[in-house]
């Protein structure tokens, strides 16, 4: 039952071969060498330093969400540079692979990427930018400040939650380890029917694309229900729907979108799977399949996975703007009830990523006019915006800015939307590099508003704020990226150049490409202003530490614990009074009013097991990719049963005392006085970022 | 009035395209295809661009400036505008705030309906409403191969590999399989894209009165050999057309279901090469699609796919005879 | 509707909690699965558009349907043993309410029993259409019976070992929050495989055998 395989198996290492190590290749040896040294310097100096005991016990088997929030996005913007190096390969070998006469090295024909080759690159540039840069990113934020927002000391299940970050990471190094063993898929990231069925693509590409997908379903499912659940269940008192933060209300109806869209992509995967695996005949284009049920059922998955990953960057604009226009956010019912409706149109929109497929009239409109609706609600939403700087007082410093250009990139996106939404254009744009300007518009929202998510939020989970001017310096370099790259690939859609061409068969496009490779250098200069970024903040956070409400404008309740968090969010939950909580306190000079007296509070353990279970997800992948059929049911069986044995022990958590939380608030208040008084003479010392208290826990206290 | 109007956004779009276009080294034939149409269909696609890019423009440019303008006026330290901490709420906001997209959207949707049934590629009413007396129309059968494109004229019982030729003022109607992975056929100044499915029919339309050259692309990723599957459509007058289907009624060569199964082979058409096939075995497209749909494929080989290099050189070899 | 309409009075207004309620477990836990099991009626479900799909007379491309091979009584054997499983897990549940632990793992062992006939059928069912040479390799359409039937019951075969474990939990533990929220959810994953049970038999078997 199983398919014959083109090339050798073994039973011991399935289809891995040493042939499959692209040792000879000139990109890649070089890079990996590269890694490996990497590696050695980082695994050599965490040594060095002696920190693998407060590695792994302060992180890897960490319960916390805020703690696991950052790593998942430490795993996004590691992700994203990959991606965008991928980009920049793309770029590159489009300016130089332009007409017949253009050079071509290290064995490809044009430029320097073999066709098989790009179509790797441009594969996993796509997957990784949507799957494993953006998602993580989000699913870091929603982690990190859903809780605080609604008052709350964690998610509903923390142990899940590491689960769920476990899982995301194994995808990304299954992802990463296609570089060096075998290859990527190279037909796009959401690959069509037939041709990722055997006889097109024999090699394991399309298998690692297969499993890395499905593990990134099974971790956001998990990370959905979750965040589901915490917001439904673990609001703090007081705080009823109406009082719910804008953000939490994104993140909701994004992860509502999540949990009932993941399923179709696993059972489009799972279909994929049973072609590839056991010959079955569900995408073929013989034998009874049906390769366009493949297309629905993906884009079924595709389109609300879109809308999950603009709403909750739609969230993060929604609480920026308040907070920098020291007003409230105008109209907030309208808000939740247009995000709820793009909720709820994202599912029947999705056929407009095939109008060319060859449905007839009726379907292709039903599918416009739908499509169409869900620009009912985004205009709301940026009007909204608009309506919350009206009468404001606006600041422009580096966040805001973020947020600003995310707002006009996604009316340069919406506008670009209308017009594929409408088939008579679409007709003229589908394939076309149009369509890639479009959907990178409408992605840059995302990316915008999670840099300017990272400049908001970074006090609040690390004390100290970015620098302004290398935030500021890296905006304006960002922009001036997008416009040369992506304002060119407009132009190029218009003259008719289509997407995927690993050589470009028309020399008048030369020029705009060249401005488009120009762009992606500004690019790499703002990637550059942002490891300065980094670099300079962490030297000067002492001089940049903050207290609760680091902006001194803000609304909403993260901004009443102390910045850094502490591990229990709260020493004592607040009573939720009104919608905007911090700023109605403020307001009412009751924001430094504290509790009376502390109780004890009960929290979780820290595991290993999430970290050992994702370890093991990321062999089974692998196990799975390469048919090495032992190692396979090895470590399912290992899954099962490391489950069940945890199952047996649970989780009795431990308790800190109502004294210990009283001696670590009032530490806390000191440092936050301390800072309020010397915010201009002398810098305050301790709370350094590896040392945060946040992230320290007194063993008395077990 | 319909005419009228378009004819006036035409005017006004030409005007305003011009500038930029002129701006960008002034070449002699405008390099924006979709805004240079040569045929009905992709005429057609360009007004409503033209209508959708009008609306939008103005809500999506009115809404910029109102933008920046309240960036301007309410920045913090300048009080330019009165700063109100509470307002957060006005109904008369919310009825435009949700009455400019509802509307916008409600006008742009009866335009969406009225030209997807105008340019439906089953039926295009713009092509068959205006059918004029003066020629039959022309019937093509498109075969999608890895990575050739082969255009089969069963009115004329041959087929061109690679090369469309057409005759002007005169419907063309096309009906499109592919032998290996899904495609799209698609020549920007002519006709917009429709995929071209294995063991399935798709169709399409044309009608073009300009005489000219025009580029043909494969623009949905099929595999190694996309970039290459390229063909010029060429619209000729109707004696050139008859000439040229002359021609290559002569040609030597011929394409029988043997010849097809030989032809389909997976090849990358680094050379742009054009074959004449002057006979076509009766119905062929459909024994094409029958095949596929009975299981039948065309492997590619794992030097086409894995390891590009090789079979690159072969390409390049062959490139420098 | 702004918060100038500020209808709290912050002189009074209660800032702390301080009622220290927690969190129901249970309540929360099962939630949760419940949303779990949303995603996991839309797989079904996606399963389901995916066979309708496939089960057109040209999807099987000339070979066989099932029609043809679909025996309504040995299926209706299949769905009597699941439905009796659900019963005793629910008397079981019932046990449970009672505090009768011996009653619960009674329940629990039947329903085992009671599914393992039901798993035993379908292995026994497959491997006879695969002596008759018919396999999901076979078209289209029977890619999507076969995937359909074996998903359900893939999930079948983790409930049974779910259920053992309860039951040893049970035995080791007693009744615990977290076994009781446990078995509260194992109750409700049980009860939505044979509501799926009840889609497959009709619209994949019965429907299949009269077309």
């Amino acid at each position: 039952m199983l398919v014959d395989l083109p090339g050798g198996w073994s039973p011991l290492l399935g289809r891995l071969a040493w042939s499959q190590i692209p040792y000879a290749n000139p990109i890649l040896a070089p890079l990996f060498v590269a890694v490996v040294i990497g590696a050695i310097i980082v695994l050599g100096l965490i040594t060095y330093y002696g920190k693998w005991t407060y590695l792994w016990k302060e992180w890897l088997t960490t319960v916390d969400h805020k703690k696991l929030g950052v790593m998942y996005i430490i795993i996004g913007l590691v992700m994203l540079f990959r991606g965008f190096i991928d980009g920049l390969m793309i770029r590159t070998q489009q300016v130089w692979a332009v007409g017949p006469h253009s050079s071509g090295v290290f064995g490809s024909l044009h430029g320097y990427l073999t066709p098989f080759h790009f179509g790797q690159v441009y594969s996993a540039h796509g997957l990784i930018m949507i799957l494993l840069a953006a998602t993580p990113l989000l699913v870091g934020f929603m982690n990190i400040i859903v809780p605080i927002q609604i008052g709350a000391r964690d998610m509903a299940y923390p142990y899940l939650n590491a689960l769920g970050l476990w899982i995301t990471a194994a995808a990304a190094a299954l992802i990463m380890i296609s570089l060096f063993v075998g290859d990527f898929a190279h037909n796009g990231w959401f690959e069509y029917a037939p041709i990722f069925e055997m006889q097109y693509s024999p090699g394991v590409g399309v298998d690692y694309w297969i499993w890395t997908l499905q593990l990134v379903a099974l971790g956001t499912t998990l990370g959905g229900i979750n965040i589901l659940a915490t917001i439904i269940k673990m609001r703090a008192p007081g705080m009823s729907w109406g009082k719910l933060p804008i953000f939490v209300w994104a993140s909701l109806s994004a992860n509502v979108i999540a949990l009932t869209s993941f399923p179709a992509l696993q059972v489009a995967l799972g279909l994929v799977a049973a072609d590839r695996y056991l010959g079955a005949h569900f995408f073929t284009a013989g034998m009874g399949g049906n390769l366009m049920l493949y297309t629905n059922l993906f884009w079924i998955w595709g389109h609300p996975e879109v809308y999950f990953v603009i709403l909750p960057a739609f969230g993060m604009m929604s609480e920026i703007f308040p907070t920098f226009s020291e007003k409230p956010l105008f109209g907030y019912i309208t808000m939740v009830l247009a995000s709820m409706a793009i909720a709820g149109v994202s599912w029947l929109v999705w056929l407009h990523h095939f109008f060319t497929m060859g449905a007839g009239p009726y379907v292709n409109t039903a599918f416009s006019v739908a499509t169409m609706l869900v620009g009912i609600p985004t205009g709301v939403k940026v009007f909204n915006w608009a309506f919350t700087m009206y009468r404001g007082r606006l600041t422009f410093n580096a966040a805001m800015l973020w947020a600003i250009g995310a707002l006009f990139l996604l009316l340069i996106g919406g506008m670009t939307g209308m017009m594929l939404a409408i088939p008579a254009i679409n007709y003229m744009v589908h394939n076309s590099v149009f369509v890639v300007a479009h959907f990178h518009s409408m992605l840059l929202v995302i990316v915008y508003a999670i840099f300017g998510s990272v400049l908001y939020w970074f006090p609040k989970v690390f004390g100290f704020k970015l620098d302004e001017f290398w935030a500021k310096t890296m905006f304006w370099l960002f922009s001036a990226g997008t416009a040369l790259v992506f304002v060119p690939m407009y132009m190029l859609g218009f003259m008719g150049m289509t997407r995927r061409l690993e050589y470009v068969f028309n020399t008048g496009w030369q020029p705009y490409l060249d401005v488009m490779e120009f762009g992606i250098v500004v690019y790499t200069l703002s990637v550059l202003a942002f490891f300065i970024l980094l670099y300079v903040s962490v030297r000067d956070h002492a001089k940049n530490r903050v207290g609760a409400d680091a902006w001194g404008t803000s609304r909403s309740l993260e901004w009443m614990t102390h910045s850094p968090v502490p591990f229990y969010n709260f020493a004592v939950l607040p009573h939720i009074n009104e919608r905007d909580e911090v700023a109605w306190r403020r307001q009412h000079g009751i924001d430094n009013v504290r509790p009376e007296h502390y109780e004890d509070i009960h929290m979780p353990n820290n595991t290993g097991v999430a970290i050992i279970l994702g370890g093991l997800t990321f062999v089974l992948g692998f196990a799975l990719t390469w048919r090495i059929w032992w190692l396979c049911i090895v470590s399912l069986l290992a899954i099962i049963v490391l489950m069940i044995v945890r199952s047996f022990r649970g989780d009795p958590g431990y308790i800190i005392t109502g004294a210990e939380l009283q001696r670590m608030e009032e530490e806390a208040y000191r440092r936050e006085a301390q800072i309020a008084d010397s915010h201009h003479s002398h810098p305050v010392s301790g709370g350094v970022v590896g040392n945060a208290m946040a992230y320290q826990r007194n063993d008395s206290s077990k | 009035m319909d005419i009228k109007w378009r004819n006036w956004l035409k005017k006004g779009w030409r005007a305003a395209a011009l500038a930029p276009i002129l701006l960008l080294g002034g070449c002699a034939h405008n390099p924006y295809w979709i805004f240079d149409p040569k045929g009905i269909m992709a005429k057609t696609n360009l007004f409503y661009m033209i209508v959708d890019v009008v609306i939008m423009g103005a809500i999506v440019g009115l809404t910029a400036l109102l933008v920046v303008w309240f960036m301007w006026r309410y920045q913090k330290g300048k009080n330019r505008g009165k700063y109100d901490p509470h307002w957060s709420h006005s109904n008369t906001i919310e009825v435009f705030v949700w009455g400019i997209p509802i509307i916008a959207v409600g006008f742009l949707s009866y335009f969406a309906v009225k030209g997807t049934f105008e340019i439906n590629p089953y039926n295009p009413t713009v092509i068959t409403h205006h059918m004029k007396p003066n020629g039959d129309p022309v019937e093509v059968d498109v075969i999608a191969t890895d990575w050739q494109w082969l255009f089969v004229y069963p009115q004329y019982h041959m087929a061109v590999a690679n090369e469309l030729v057409l005759p002007v003022h005169t419907p063309v109607f096309f009906r499109l399989t592919s032998s290996a992975v899904t495609t799209t056929f698609f020549i920007p100044q002519l006709v917009g894209m429709i995929d071209v499915m294995p063991g399935m029919r798709t169709k399409n339309a044309l009608l073009s009165n300009h005489a000219g050259e025009y580029q043909g692309i494969a623009s949905d990723f099929a595999g190694a050999g996309t970039s290459w599957m390229t063909f010029k459509t060429k619209m000729v007058d109707k004696a050139d057309f008859s000439q040229w289907v002359q021609k290559v009624q002569q040609a030597p060569g011929t394409m029988t279901y043997a010849s097809f199964n030989r032809f389909a082979q997976p090849y990358i058409n680094v050379n742009h090469h054009v074959v004449y096939f002057s006979s076509v075995e009766q119905g062929l497209f459909d024994h094409v699609m029958t095949e596929v749909m009975r299981g039948k494929t065309w492997p590619l080989p794992p030097m086409m796919t894995e390891n590009m290099v090789d079979y690159m050189k072969k390409q390049a070899a062959e490139h420098r005879d | 509707m702004s918060s100038h309409a500020s209808t709290v009075d912050p002189k009074k207004a209660e800032l702390w909690d301080t009622h220290h309620h927690s969190h129901d477990v249970i309540s929360t836990r099962t939630l949760g699965y419940f949303l779990y099991l949303l995603s996991d009626g839309m797989l079904f479900a996606t399963l389901f558009a995916a066979y309708g799909v496939l089960s057109y007379q040209h999807s099987y491309f000339g070979g066989p349907t099932p029609a043809e091979f679909v025996k309504p009584w040995y299926t209706f054997a299949q769905t009597i043993a699941l439905f009796l499983s659900v019963l005793a897990y629910g008397f079981g549940m019932n046990a449970l309410k009672h505090k009768n632990k011996s009653g619960l793992i009674n329940g629990m062992l039947a329903a085992f029993v009671l599914g393992v006939v039901f798993l035993v059928l379908d292995i026994h069912d497959m491997s006879h259409l695969y002596s008759m040479g018919i396999t999901l390799a076979s078209s289209g359409g029977m890619s999507a019976f076969m995937v359909l039937t074996q998903v359900h019951a893939t999930h079948i075969f983790f409930g049974l070992i779910w259920i053992l474990v309860m039951m040893a939990q049970v035995m080791t533990k007693g009744f615990t929050e977290e076994t009781v929220g446990r078995l509260l959810t194992l109750r409700m994953f049980w009860h939505l495989q044979a509501v799926i049970w009840v889609f497959v038999y009709i619209f994949v078997y019965l429907w299949g055998y009269i077309s």
